[in-house]
């Protein structure tokens, strides 16, 4: 069996609610709503701060890899680039026009070459005029 | 009021049941304390291990941490391009895939190598040694194309990758192969100028740190570091494309038809001595004359005959020995120490000027006069044009030729080396003579690389060495008068060029014989046959040097061998170069320049007006 000791005077010390001063009552009342809203809001600061390096995050991480893609896409870039300069300067060379000339086109060189002045006769410092329109144009009636 | 509590005690039954109670509570306290000393222990264990992690050894773990995310990327350079002097690619790098494999991962060498044959193209048994070796790394096949190293992948086979690699091209075929020179299969340059200019072709790799993460993408924040890679400079050369092709095409042709064994045609602004072409073809075992892989033009050595008239004539015209209408008696052989030197043709005893000996390119005439000029005169002319020594170009293996000193000349030496014989240079040595004479007597810098571009297109002009003034201006337009007339009216009229006035000299020099001596008997005798010029002759922008190796009986001399592809050669490059003809000159009161075609050609005009608005300013 158990007793239970309890000190004197306990109206006193421990008074009911309902004895309660009206002026603590009203502290009371004033300050929890206080503590409530500062804690909500410091709790909703903290998700917003948390969201916004969230956010932050992500979009360090996109940028990460839009930065690495293009660098990539870079990389690619440069060497595809010296791919087709190369095929440009094999498809442009001399001797490859020469072998499909005489091969694949069966052309053949003429016994005598008729060189065209380049220049207007007796004025050096006027180049003969072009055609009056582009020849190799393909034009639209 | 306080109440204090009661204890309740007993005796028998209820006492031997307290005290099991109280030896379960004194076991339960051991337990606890022994758990509690266990715990206590492995805390000190762990409190230790954290010690020694962080603060005895803390770097080595960092630096495995770093090593399992930081990644090391060499950015390799990627080796400049040679271009010609229009910007057109003649050797140039690109990616390709080399086909690697790390034996150790393969289970099956045999099938692997059955399955990699048929789309490498190589041997079975080649592949499977290499696949069954004792090696971590093998390379299977270099620098493959694409389609290739993609069908390779394909195959899907453990322990086979693909490396990316850079593949040295040279998008002309065989063209100019002997100048541009080649590289090896790591792209170091091996000879030619991908070896003189290798330095300045390959830049420095560059590196690439960065932290990544288990997919090797890298972390963001993290640890970033790129040192760019120092791509290699654009080499710049003087030769243009087209103008080279034609040489090798129309060299190969004429040396077909004249039956000889091989020849050089190099081409030069005798201005700025800017190579425009430079090419060497031999006949092969199997009889076809094609591009040679020798820089015959620097490397090669022959004896040029009476193309060095025209010089042993500039040292007599400015020493004042005679001038070129002088005449003397000019019988059909001299007597000389003890060799009997003949003119080419048979003649009486003629009275001929300068100009006729070398119209006629009179053998005993040029020595008549020669010795009137003096060893010491003429040797000092000829080191003047450069001879006996390797020309500006530093070409790897140049030569320098024979030209004996004085003091060491035998009493036939300046009788022979007055008319080309016993006397030995390369082509760039001839043709940098010649280009000084159409040069108003300043010898010019052979070049061959006008300068490099940078990444940004930056273009750092090469220095060009210092022009030596070898003859009076005067003198060398006498020499070029008399030259016009070889072509004109002399020995050298297959040389000539339609629309142009032409300068220049014919040559037939006996060839020495590996035994010794010119050979005894006439079908012994072995000629190299030459054609020196240039045009056009009032103002020459274009010097041409063809030589062509034994020649066949029939054509044997330079007039009939070499002179018609100077001819060929020289009406394809005016055309190319812009080169008005004397029609297209008339009435023009300032020196002709038609209209820039080419960049090069509108970079020399550009720099030329801006020189001429300056001075006007």
């Amino acid at each position: 069996m158990t007793a239970v000791v309890r000190p004197a005077g306990r109206s006193e010390a421990y008074p009911d609610r309902g004895t309660r001063s009206s002026a603590t009552s009203k502290v009371a009342t004033s300050s929890r709503p206080a503590f409530g809203a500062m804690g909500a809001l410091t709790v909703f600061g903290l998700f917003v701060a948390l969201l916004a390096m969230a956010s932050l995050h992500s979009v360090l991480v996109s940028g990460q890899f839009e930065f690495d893609a293009l660098q990539d896409r870079l990389e690619y870039g440069q060497e595809r680039s010296q791919v087709l300069r190369e095929e440009v300067a094999r498809l442009e060379s001399p001797s490859r026009i020469l072998s499909a000339a005489t091969g694949r086109l069966g052309m053949t060189p003429p016994p005598n070459r008729l060189y065209l002045p380049a220049v207007v006769p007796g004025d050096p410092l006027r180049p003969l005029p072009g055609p009056s329109e582009n020849p190799f144009s393909l034009r639209v009636r | 009021m306080s109440t204090a509590p009661t204890v309740a005690t007993g005796t028998g039954r209820g006492s031997s049941r307290d005290l099991l109670r109280l030896g379960a509570q004194k076991r339960l306290k051991r337990r606890i304390l022994l758990v509690g000393l266990i715990f206590a222990v492995l805390s000190g264990l762990l409190g230790w291990r954290l010690v020694e992690l962080q603060v005895m050894e803390p770097d080595r773990y960092l630096e495995r941490g770093l090593a399992q995310r930081i990644r090391t990327v060499t950015l390799p350079a990627v080796r400049g391009a040679i271009v010609d002097r229009n910007g057109v690619d003649l050797a140039l790098s690109v990616p390709r895939r080399s086909v690697v494999a790390n034996p150790g991962m393969i289970e099956d060498p045999a099938g692997a190598a059955m399955a990699l044959a048929g789309v490498l193209g190589t041997d079975i048994d080649v592949l499977e040694a290499r696949l069954s070796s004792q090696r971590s790394f093998v390379y299977l096949d270099r620098q493959v194309e694409d389609e290739v190293a993609d069908n390779v992948m394909a195959l899907d086979l453990s322990g086979v990758y693909a490396q990316p690699e850079q593949a040295r091209l040279r998008p002309g075929d065989g063209s100019a192969l002997a100048l541009l020179g080649r590289t090896d299969i790591d792209n170091n340059g091996i000879s030619g100028l991908e070896l003189i200019y290798d330095g300045l072709l390959s830049g420095t790799n560059g590196e690439m740190i960065v932290e990544a993460g288990l997919g090797g993408s890298t972390i963001p924040g993290g640890e970033y570091r790129v040192e760019p890679a120092e791509q290699g400079l654009t080499l710049v050369l003087t030769i243009d494309r087209a103008l080279q092709f034609e040489a090798e095409r129309l060299l190969a042709d004429g040396v077909e038809a004249a039956g000889g064994k091989g020849g050089v045609l190099v081409a030069m602004r005798p201005e700025s001595g800017e190579i425009l072409a430079s090419a060497t073809v031999t006949r092969g075992d199997d009889g076809v004359v094609r591009p040679s892989t020798e820089h015959k033009v620097a490397t090669w050595t022959f004896e040029p005959g009476s193309i060095m008239k025209p010089l042993t004539m500039s040292a007599i015209l400015e020493t004042g020995t005679a001038a070129p209408d002088t005449v003397r008696e000019v019988p059909d052989s001299v007597f000389v120490h003890d060799s009997d030197f003949k003119d080419s043709f048979p003649h009486g005893t003629e009275q001929w000027s300068v100009a006729d000996i070398l119209r006629q390119s009179s053998n005993v005439g040029t020595i008549l006069w020669a010795q009137e000029l003096g060893e010491e005169a003429l040797y000092r002319q000829l080191l003047d044009y450069g001879l006996g020594s390797v020309s500006s170009l530093g070409f790897p293996g140049e030569a320098r030729g024979i030209l004996t000193p004085v003091g060491k000349w035998s009493g036939t030496s300046l009788p022979t080396i007055a008319i080309g014989q016993g006397v030995s240079t390369t082509p760039i040595q001839m043709l940098t003579a010649f280009a000084t004479m159409a040069n108003d007597g300043r010898r010019p810098a052979p070049t061959l690389v006008r300068g490099s571009l940078d990444d940004g297109g930056v273009f750092t002009p090469t220095q060009t060495g210092d022009q030596i003034e070898v003859v009076s201006p005067g003198i060398a337009r006498s020499v070029v008068s008399m030259m016009e007339a070889v072509v004109s009216d002399g020995t050298g009229t297959q040389g000539q060029v339609p629309g142009y006035r032409v300068a220049g000299k014919t040559g037939t020099a006996w060839k020495p014989l590996a035994k010794g001596g010119y050979g005894e008997d006439r079908d012994e005798v072995r000629y190299v046959a030459s054609f020196a010029g240039f045009l056009p002759a009032e103002a020459p922008e274009l010097v041409i040097l063809v030589v062509v190796d034994e020649p066949a009986r029939q054509t044997y001399s330079g007039g009939r061998a070499a002179a018609p592809i100077f001819s060929d050669y020289a009406q394809f490059a005016v055309r190319q170069l812009r080169i008005p003809s004397e029609f297209e000159r008339t009435g023009l009161n300032q020196v002709g320049r038609v209209m820039a075609t080419t960049p090069a050609r509108a970079f020399d005009l550009q720099a030329a007006e801006e020189t001429a608005l300056a001075v006007v300013g």
